[in-house]
Order: C-alpha cells, then sequence, then structure tokens
C-alpha cells in the first residue's frame, strides 16, 4: 500500500517538476535571447556610424570581448575580425545573413554547433561603400543551460522522493486505520468509509451462511456419531491417504485406542499385515474382508473403498465381533462328535455282552451279571437320548404352558428324589428360605433344581453339605465341593463338556445337566451366576426376572 | 514449504511403524518356528528380513533427503536422526531373527522344550518389539522405559537356559549339538532384546532429546 501510493506521489512530483523546469526554461530562454538580439541590434547600429565614420581604426580602438565583429568586403572577403587573423578567414559571401544584407540591407541568421551546446546569432548590416559590418554572439542552448544545472535537479529530485515517501507513509496509515479498526465480527456497527458498505454487507451474509453451515455440519457430525456410536460393530473411515476420519466407540473398543486416533494414519492404530494388506486392496477399488483374532476375540473386518465420481475418496471399514457365532460353530461340531461318541459307547457295551451271550461263552451263573449290564447301559442311553431331546425342544423353543409354580415345592420334590444318591455320598442337604411363586414350566423348572442339585451332590466331598436358598425370585445352591477351577467355569454349560474328563464314568451323568440347566433358565428369561473356588465348593444362583403380581 | 515437510515427516513415521511392525511379524515368526517346530513359518522369516531390508534402504534415503533439502533443526532434526539410527537396530533384529530361522530348520522340529525358559525368552523378546514399536507410535516414554527395563529379565532368562543347556548336555553329551544350536539361538534372542532396548531409548531421544546416560556424565 505504501508502495503503491509513494509511487504515484513520487510519478505525479517528478511529472510537475519536469514540466516546470520545461516551460520555464523555454519562457526565460526565449526572453533572455530577444533582449541579447535587442542589444546586439544596438550595438551594431553603433558600430555601423562608427565604421562609416572612422573606418578599420574605429574598429581597432573598439575593444569588445562581448561580441564578434567582423566586417566584410563587399567581395566577401574579410577586412577585419576582432577574434581571428583576417588574412586566414574565408569568404563570407555566401554567408545567410551577408547575402540578406547585401540584397536588402540588413540580414540575420541563427547557427547552432554541431555539438548543440552552442548557438549563434549573426547580424549584418550593409554599410554605404558597400561593405557589411557582421555582429555575432553565441549563446549556451537550452540543453547545455540544462546540463549545467543538473546538480541542482538532483537535488530537487532527492528532496521529491523523500518527501514522498514521507508522506505515502502517512497517507497509508490513515487510510489503512480505520481499516484495522473495523470489528469483522459485527461488520455493520462499523463507521467508515461508505465505500466500504456493499462489501460489509457481504461480509455479514457470508457470516450467516458460515454460522448456518457449521450448525448444519454439527448437526450432522452429531447424527452421524449419535448413530455409528451406538452401532454394535466397529466402523472407521478412513481417507484415501489412510488417515483416519471417522471412529465410532465399537471400533476403539475393537482396536484398543481412543478419540486421539482422529487424524492419524491407520497404522498407529493397528499394524498388523492382515489389515495393512486389507486397507491396501480396498485402496485398490477392490472389496476385501478377513477375520482378525485381537485380544481373545475373533472379529470379520469388511473393507470397502468409497468411490467419489470414479475417484478414490477413501475405505470404510466394518469390524464385527464373531467370536460367538465361531463358537457356536465350534460348539456345534464339537456337539455332532459328543454325541455321536457318547451314544456309541454304552451300544458296545450293550452288543459286547450280547454277544458274548449269544456264542454262549457267558456261565450260566454270569448271566444276571451280563443281563444287568446291558439293562443299566441300555437306561444310560435312554436317559442320554431323553436329554437330547429335551435339549433339542429347548433348543426349538417350543411354547410350553405355564402356570405358577412354587420354588420351594419343587425344591423338595427335587431333594427327595435325590435322596438315596445323597445319602450313598453322605451328604447333607438342607432346603431353605421361602415359598416363591414363579410362573414358568413346571418340568423345566425341576429340571434346573434337580440338576443342579444333582451336580452339587455329585460333585461334592464325602460329608459335604448342600444348601437350596430361595428368596424371593432367585434360587441359590451352594455346596462345600470340589469346586469348578477358574478355566472352566465359563465352559461347563456346554454340552458334553466336563472339566475332569477321566472321573465322568464314575459319577456317571450325560454332560447334559447344566447345558439343560442353561437353556432352561434362558426359557425364563432369568440369569445364572456362578461363583466357584477349587476345594471351597461352588455357589450358582438363579435369578428369575421379578414377577408382575396379576 | 512447512506444510510439504510435515507431510515427509508423516511419511517417515509412517514407514517407520510399518518397518517395526514387519520386524515384530519376523521375530514373532520365527519365535513360533521355534517354539511349534513348524518349517512353514521358519521359511517366512527370510522373506520378511528380505522386506525389511529393502524398507531400511527405503527410509534412509527419505532421512538423507529430508536432511538436505530441509535442513531440520530442533525436534525434528531429533525425530530424523533417531530414525535412521532406529531403522539401524531394526535391520539388525530382522537378520538376527532370519538366523535364528535358518537354526531352527537344523533343529529338526525339536522345540527347545528340555530348556523352557527358552521359550520364555521367545515371547518375553516378542513382547519387548511390539512394546518398543507401541512406544514409538504413541510417543510413550513410560512404555519405552518398560522396555528398556525388560532388558535384564531377558538377560536373566540367557542365564537360566545357559545353566539349563549345562545340564542337558553333562546328561546327554550325544546332545551337545542340539544344545548348542539352542544357545545359539538364545543369544540372538538376548540380541534381538537389546535392539529392542536401543529402540526404545531413541523414542526416548526423540521425544526428551536426551539419550541414555547422557544427563550422567
Amino acid at each position: 500500500m505504501t508502495k503503491k501510493i509513494f509511487r504515484s506521489i513520487f510519478l505525479v512530483s517528478l511529472i510537475v517538476i519536469l514540466a516546470c523546469m520545461a516551460a520555464a526554461s523555454a519562457f526565460l530562454y526565449s526572453y533572455f535571447s530577444e533582449i541579447q538580439q535587442d542589444q546586439l541590434q544596438a550595438e551594431l547600429t553603433l558600430a555601423s556610424q562608427g565604421v562609416e565614420s572612422d573606418g578599420e581604426n574605429y574598429l581597432n580602438a573598439l575593444n569588445i570581448t562581448d561580441y564578434r565583429i567582423t566586417w566584410v568586403g563587399a567581395d566577401g572577403t574579410v577586412l577585419y575580425d576582432n577574434e581571428a587573423n583576417p588574412d586566414e578567414m574565408e569568404n563570407h559571401l555566401d554567408r545567410p545573413e551577408v547575402q540578406e544584407a547585401l540584397s536588402t540591407g540588413s540580414g540575420s541568421g541563427v547557427r547552432t554547433s554541431s555539438t548543440l551546446s552552442e548557438r549563434t546569432y549573426y547580424l549584418a548590416h550593409l554599410l554605404s561603400d558597400g561593405t557589411i559590418l557582421r555582429l555575432s554572439y553565441s549563446t549556451e542552448s537550452v540543453f547545455a543551460l540544462l546540463g549545467g544545472m543538473w546538480y541542482a535537479i538532483v537535488i530537487v529530485l532527492i528532496i521529491a522522493v523523500v518527501l514522498s515517501l514521507a508522506l505515502a507513509k502517512r497517507l497509508a496509515k490513515s487510510i489503512i486505520r480505520p481499516l484495522n479498526q473495523l470489528d469483522l465480527d459485527h461488520p455493520l456497527e462499523n463507521d467508515s468509509y461508505e465505500e466500504l458498505t456493499p462489501l460489509l454487507t457481504r461480509l455479514i451474509q457470508q457470516h450467516r451462511q458460515i454460522d448456518h453451515q457449521l450448525e448444519e455440519l454439527h448437526d450432522r457430525q452429531t447424527e452421524f456419531s449419535a448413530v455409528t456410536d451406538n452401532m454394535s460393530e466397529g466402523l472407521i473411515l478412513l481417507g484415501s491417504d489412510g488417515s483416519i476420519l471417522s471412529i465410532n466407540r465399537a471400533a476403539m473398543k475393537v482396536f484398543g485406542t481412543d478419540g486421539n486416533c482422529v487424524g492419524k494414519d491407520m497404522l498407529t492404530v493397528d499394524r498388523s499385515r492382515q489389515v495393512q494388506e486389507l486397507l491396501h486392496q480396498a485402496m485398490s477399488g477392490e472389496h476385501s474382508e478377513t477375520i482378525l483374532s485381537k485380544d481373545g476375540r475373533e472379529y470379520q473386518l469388511n473393507a470397502s473403498p468409497i468411490v467419489n465420481d470414479g475417484k478414490l475418496g477413501g475405505v470404510a471399514l466394518l469390524a464385527f465381533d464373531i467370536t460367538e457365532k465361531a463358537m457356536m460353530e465350534r460348539q456345534r461340531r464339537e456337539f455332532s462328535a459328543n454325541v455321536s461318541h457318547e451314544l456309541k459307547t454304552p451300544l458296545h457295551s450293550i452288543m459286547g455282552s450280547a454277544e458274548l451271550i449269544e456264542n454262549g461263552l457267558v456261565k450260566a451263573d454270569d448271566m444276571p451279571r451280563f443281563v444287568s449290564r446291558i439293562r443299566s447301559e441300555a437306561t444310560r442311553l435312554v436317559t442320554l437320548i431323553d436329554d437330547i431331546i429335551r435339549l433339542s425342544q429347548l433348543d426349538e423353543g417350543i411354547e410350553m404352558p405355564k402356570e405358577q409354580v412354587d420354588l420351594m415345592a419343587i425344591s423338595r420334590e427335587a431333594v427327595e428324589a435325590l435322596s438315596p444318591l445323597a445319602s450313598e455320598k453322605d451328604v447333607e442337604v438342607s432346603v431353605t428360605g421361602g415359598h416363591s411363586y414363579i410362573s414358568g414350566v413346571r418340568r423345566l423348572l425341576y429340571e434346573i433344581v434337580f440338576n443342579l442339585c444333582e451336580n452339587a451332590i455329585k460333585y461334592n466331598k464325602d460329608g459335604g453339605k448342600v444348601d437350596i436358598n430361595i428368596s424371593k425370585n432367585t434360587l441359590t445352591v451352594t455346596d462345600t465341593g470340589i469346586g469348578i477351577p477358574p478355566e472352566h467355569q465359563s465352559r461347563v454349560f456346554e454340552r458334553f463338556y466336563r472339566v475332569d474328563k477321566s472321573h465322568s464314568r464314575e459319577t456317571g451323568g450325560t454332560g447334559l445337566g447344566l447345558s439343560i440347566v442353561k437353556h432352561a433358565v434362558l426359557y425364563h428369561g432369568a440369569e445364572i451366576k456362578m461363583e466357584s473356588h477349587v476345594g471351597d465348593g461352588t455357589k450358582i444362583s438363579v435369578i428369575f426376572p421379578e414377577q408382575d403380581d396379576k | 514449504m512447512r506444510v510439504r515437510f510435515d507431510e515427509q515427516l508423516a511419511l517417515l513415521n509412517k514407514e517407520l511403524i510399518a518397518m517395526g511392525a514387519s520386524c515384530e511379524e519376523a521375530i514373532a515368526a520365527a519365535a513360533k518356528a521355534l517354539t511349534s517346530g513348524d518349517p512353514e513359518m521358519a521359511e517366512k522369516v527370510p522373506l520378511i528380513d528380505s522386506e525389511i531390508d529393502e524398507k531400511e534402504r527405503e527410509i534412509e534415503s527419505l532421512c538423507l533427503k529430508l536432511l538436505l533439502q530441509q535442513q531440520p533443526v530442533a525436534r525434528d532434526l531429533r525425530q530424523i536422526s533417531a530414525a535412521l539410527k532406529m531403522i539401524t537396530d531394526m535391520e539388525r533384529i530382522g537378520d538376527q531373527a532370519a538366523d535364528i530361522a535358518e537354526i531352527v530348520g537344523f533343529l529338526g522340529g525339536r522345540t527347545g522344550a528340555e530348556c523352557a525358559a527358552i521359550g520364555d525368552m521367545a515371547r518375553a523378546v516378542v513382547r519387548m518389539m511390539t512394546d518398543s514399536v507401541d512406544a514409538f507410535v504413541k510417543k510413550d516414554l513410560d512404555l519405552a522405559q518398560s522396555v528398556i527395563d525388560c532388558d535384564d529379565n531377558v538377560d536373566e532368562l540367557f542365564t537360566q537356559v545357559k545353566s539349563s543347556l549345562i545340564t542337558l548336555i553333562t546328561n546327554d553329551p550325544s546332545e551337545g549339538e542340539y544344545a548348542l544350536d539352542l544357545l545359539m539361538i538364545a543369544k540372538y534372542f538376548e540380541r534381538i532384546g537389546d535392539h529392542a532396548v536401543n529402540i526404545g531409548e531413541w523414542v526416548v531421544f526423540s521425544v526428551t532429546g536426551v539419550h541414555k546416560g547422557e544427563n550422567e556424565l
């Protein structure tokens, strides 16, 4: 700004200075040369009279240095010259002023020297004897005059520069000050240049527009994060350079990171080759997926490229937790294997015994033992198949009639049924608490209590205790048994799962008891909790949902 | 100008993380090859190693380019010089992982089960490597320090490996070659641990500007 103002001020002053100089010198120069010519004319008249009367003597007596006096004869030869030797001078007849004097009586002429630095004025007068007297004087030309003034011009120019600079600075400052003091947050409340009003109006419009857009953006952002944060799937949006644009809460959990990773590269969150290759593939415009194991859980990762106008805008990465699904898959496989194995074992025993009897290899005395083995194995088989049928019924989710059931009554019933087993193991079973009525399927509830109680007795120490407590909607079975090691606790509800695999034959049981309990509990919308310490015993609570009193 | 510089620094950071991830993978594969006796795992390691070597050259030229063109100062200079030092350590880690994999090939499927400490060593070193790269990614000084401290643990395990191998040879001199192979592997793990410590120290340097031992002088 200062520079521009300076430039224009300086240019203006320069033009003014030059124009003044040109005008002044042109006017003064012509004025002075006119005066000089008048003087020359007067001198010439005087000299002519002198020469007419005294001839050359007058000229010789005349001691003039200001002018050059030349006396030219009628034939053009120079008779006298006060500055040069007349003998060496050439014939002057062809000079224009001489010619003019010869024809009209007086003549004049101007000649500029070859360097332009001098101008010479000539005046000639025809004397009565036919000779011509010429006076001339030389003066410096305009250019030489100006050249002589150069130091003055330079000083004036320097002053002009300094003045223009100072002025430009001041001017710029005073122009800028109101602009600097503009309150851009409230453009219309300013009292400054009128010329700025359209700009300020425009500014306020844009202000409003930006505010509006920001608000909209913020709304959309909130909406987006509200949606994505409540997703159970992890969602990460990546820019085309691999930096994280957005990450939802579930994804943060999957990758063990926090909100600070937004804007950083995906590498800082997960640098495993699997993920990198997945993203690389997605970046090249292909949908790709992989299964990632992380912290003991399995995630399926889907990466899809986001394409905008045929250009890759980024990648959307979705992470699903498929641990449960994978586990269920595994359980199903294990179940089929287990079922066939469990069904086959008693059959083998039955077949073996039957074969021996068939071939007559069994003595008559041993016959009852073999027959009873066949019977007990067959019973076992039936129990097993019963259990499996019950389980698959529960799996099918068949609606069963519900009724009001007293947990206390059921517990007593179960304890009664288990009393032979209890006395065999020398385990004391007690039922405590009060009556509690639950709306449920009687058979399933009985199944729950029976199986829990049976396990509590079976896996107890000799002389141990089992307590069934019923309070409100909670049924708790506590025993003083061998306990379940922590690493098995989460798996005991799986079908055919046994803590001690070699022990199972001894205690009998199908390995389906707790699985049935779990399903029956789920069927009633209840919750099951287990606390167990190896050697101290186990406490299993079944918490039924609050009963609404109808 | 600065924007471009920042972009290049971010690229350097990215490349370093990728190289660190490759190192992690190489050690993990070497350790897995040893503990599971899986020859396929062992074959993977040299491939990862050559990848690491290539990365080292790339990062090196990137660092030199940055030094020449941007003439960084202060923190930026620290970051770049630390990167230059770190890649040397990472490259050594890759080489040593490849060496381990090669020796595992000679073991003929034996897993060093006779000497439990070597498995612990493998796990500890893999952990250290992961932590040192994590420390770099998060600029986490505490984590870097924990890597540095963990080295004593690895050294201790190395002594245990040594004494259990001596017992192995004394009991059955014909196991001599096997024991020596295991000793070599243990030594390589110990060296990798040292390199991981170096990386941890360079992380500390790039963040604080103080390299280990400097304040003790």
